[in-house]
């Protein structure tokens, strides 16, 4: 395997394979030789139907599940060195507040387990909380909040050891509507207040379309990247969404979805496509 | 706070209902004995097997014994005291063994592929049986100065029913966070030691306070038990053995004693509400039953 290592990008992954319950019946090539580079501050979506991948590939970035061949480098290291070393925050489709914390400890629980004294963290978290515009409900408990504003909390807490990378695996997805697009536009203002470079995945292709640089289209059976589209939609507004470059971006994901959704409906065969 | 006089008032409403519950027994009692001087039971009625409720409180002042200065209610009182003090040392020993086995064999599924068998299976062997063998042993042992005395033996037996609803409620409760939880823990590279500590034990919090009531309970009916299967004097078990055999001439007096096990029981479970209350008070109000 090459081994792709450029100092300058967030994120070099190239052709890496992974496949779930190997030599077994039910074997399922998870990712198949997959590549993709993500420089510094870049915003990318993972796109796909289910099956595709997307979120293992999100996994295997932060080391929350091996990968079977090629290499990554998060930040020039190894998804175990980068993790270990806290160089990305994660945030979930559920927020995964923990009840018996306030909205402020659970802030802080990973600056606890980086080892922050307790008044730098408290400084912290009322840093965070007020980027959420949460800075009232610090001593709720997260069970008096609503959807919203726990995903909020969960961005905030990703947030709190200040890591360069994020990844986020379809944290909206449980949002009505109008509290997701009111989400997606407070996550760019968060990225503009930081310049982090973002991984998400999702399932909407608007929501891809209206938050990312580039859209990364992935396909099942074998999961792998069948597309990338970049989106030079420049500064989102409130008029974006209606643009018709907004469409046109929205039309070409849904084109390139479309085009590898041959095998949608068979569940013959996982191996025979290899 | 609102919520707060809520949970007075509410606790206020559920003492009521408990008197009520009590009072209803009281009834029962006395009625069925009415209904047994008019048509044949099949069961005996009569004043000798079942008193009258106020035979068993005037019971409370006569002497312990003959001539002796003390009455029942006394005698009685200090030997639930005595029990409970057992009561109370199988229970933290079940507690803490119960704990630390569940604590095992999350973290190790060798542990509890090859315990948790062995946990269930020494529920079933009969307390009668094990009893004499624990007495045995126990009596055998010595470290140094210190002799193994039959109050512990009592304890241990306590203990021993103790541990099991606690060691399989808490790994229950250890292995209750979403995988969600987890994987953030595993990104915040926490050690394992931390995430017991920060996630698995708070998270089991709400399967752990049913786990103890279960315990608490269990950890009094061993002591009466352990001390009527040992022969330990003092306590509350042996006193109701010592009244049972004076059935004939003062029938009343042995209610004294089931009555004093009772308050045992009843001590034990406020105190386990106490700390169900300290425990959950962060917690949103659902939980388990």
């Amino acid at each position: 395997m090459t081994t792709t290592f450029d100092t300058g990008s967030a994120l070099a992954i190239s052709n890496v394979s992974k496949v779930f319950n190997k030599g077994n019946e039910n074997e399922v090539i998870a990712l198949s030789d997959v590549n993709l580079n993500v420089h510094t501050g870049e915003f990318i979506s993972l796109i796909g139907p289910s099956g595709c991948g997307k979120s293992t590939l999100l996994r295997v970035i932060g080391d929350l599940t091996g990968f079977d061949s090629g290499s990554v480098q998060v930040s020039g290291k190894s998804p175990e060195d980068a993790r270990k070393e806290r160089l990305y925050g994660i945030a979930f489709q559920q927020a995964a507040l923990f009840d018996w914390r306030t909205v402020s400890k659970n802030i802080e629980l990973p600056l606890e387990l980086a080892g922050w004294d307790k008044s730098q963290r408290e400084v912290r978290s009322a840093e965070l909380l007020e980027m959420v515009q949460l800075s009232e409900f610090g001593n709720h408990r997260p069970w008096e909040l609503s959807g919203g504003m726990q995903q909020r909390v969960a961005i905030a807490r990703s947030l709190a050891v200040d890591p360069p990378l994020l990844l986020m695996d379809e944290p909206f997805g449980a949002l009505d509507e109008m509290t997701r697009e009111r989400m997606q536009n407070e996550l760019l203002r968060i990225r503009l207040d930081t310049g982090k470079t973002i991984v998400f995945v999702t399932h909407s292709i608007p929501e891809a379309v209206y938050l990312s640089d580039r859209v990364v289209v992935m396909s099942p059976r074998p999961g792998r990247i069948t597309a990338e589209i970049n989106v030079d939609l420049g500064e989102r507004t409130e008029t974006t969404r209606e643009s018709d470059h907004f469409f046109h971006c929205v039309t070409s994901v849904r084109e390139a979805l479309r085009l590898h959704d041959t095998s949608g409906t068979s569940t013959s065969s996982f191996r025979g496509e290899v | 706070m609102a919520s707060t006089r809520d949970r007075i008032s509410n606790g206020f409403v559920s003492f009521l209902w408990a008197l009520a519950g009590i009072a209803i027994i009281g009834l029962m009692w006395e009625l069925t004995k009415l209904i047994g001087t008019i048509i044949d039971l099949p069961f005996n009625t009569s004043n000798q097997a079942m008193p009258h409720i106020w035979t068993m409180f005037s019971a409370f002042s006569l002497p312990e014994v003959r001539g002796s200065d003390t009455t029942v209610f006394q005698a009685v009182l200090a030997a639930s005291t005595y029990s409970l003090t057992l009561a109370l040392g199988g229970f933290v020993i079940g507690v803490s063994v119960g704990l630390l086995l569940a604590i095992i064999m999350q973290r190790f599924l060798f542990f509890e592929r090859g315990l948790l068998p062995f946990v269930i299976a020494s529920q079933t062997v009969p307390l009668i049986a094990l009893a004499p063998l624990i007495v045995g042993i126990g009596n055998q042992i010595s470290f140094g100065p210190i002799q193994w005395s039959t109050t512990y033996s009592v304890m241990f037996i306590a203990a021993y029913l103790a541990f099991f609803p606690l060691s399989v409620g808490a790994l229950r409760g250890l292995q209750a966070p979403s995988s969600t939880s987890l994987e953030l823990m595993r990104s915040y590279a926490a050690t394992n030691n931390k995430v017991l500590w920060k996630l698995r034990f708070p998270a089991s919090i709400p399967y752990l306070v049913p786990a103890l009531k279960v315990s608490a309970a269990a950890a009094v009916v061993g002591t009466v038990v352990a001390e009527i299967s040992t022969g330990v004097r003092g306590g509350i078990g042996r006193l109701m053995v010592e009244y049972a055999r004076e059935t004939t001439s003062q029938p009343a007096k042995v209610y004294v004693a089931v009555f004093g096990a009772i308050l045992l029981g009843l001590v034990v479970a406020a105190a386990i509400t106490a700390v169900d209350v300290l425990l959950t008070r962060n917690l949103p109000k659902k939980g388990l039953a």
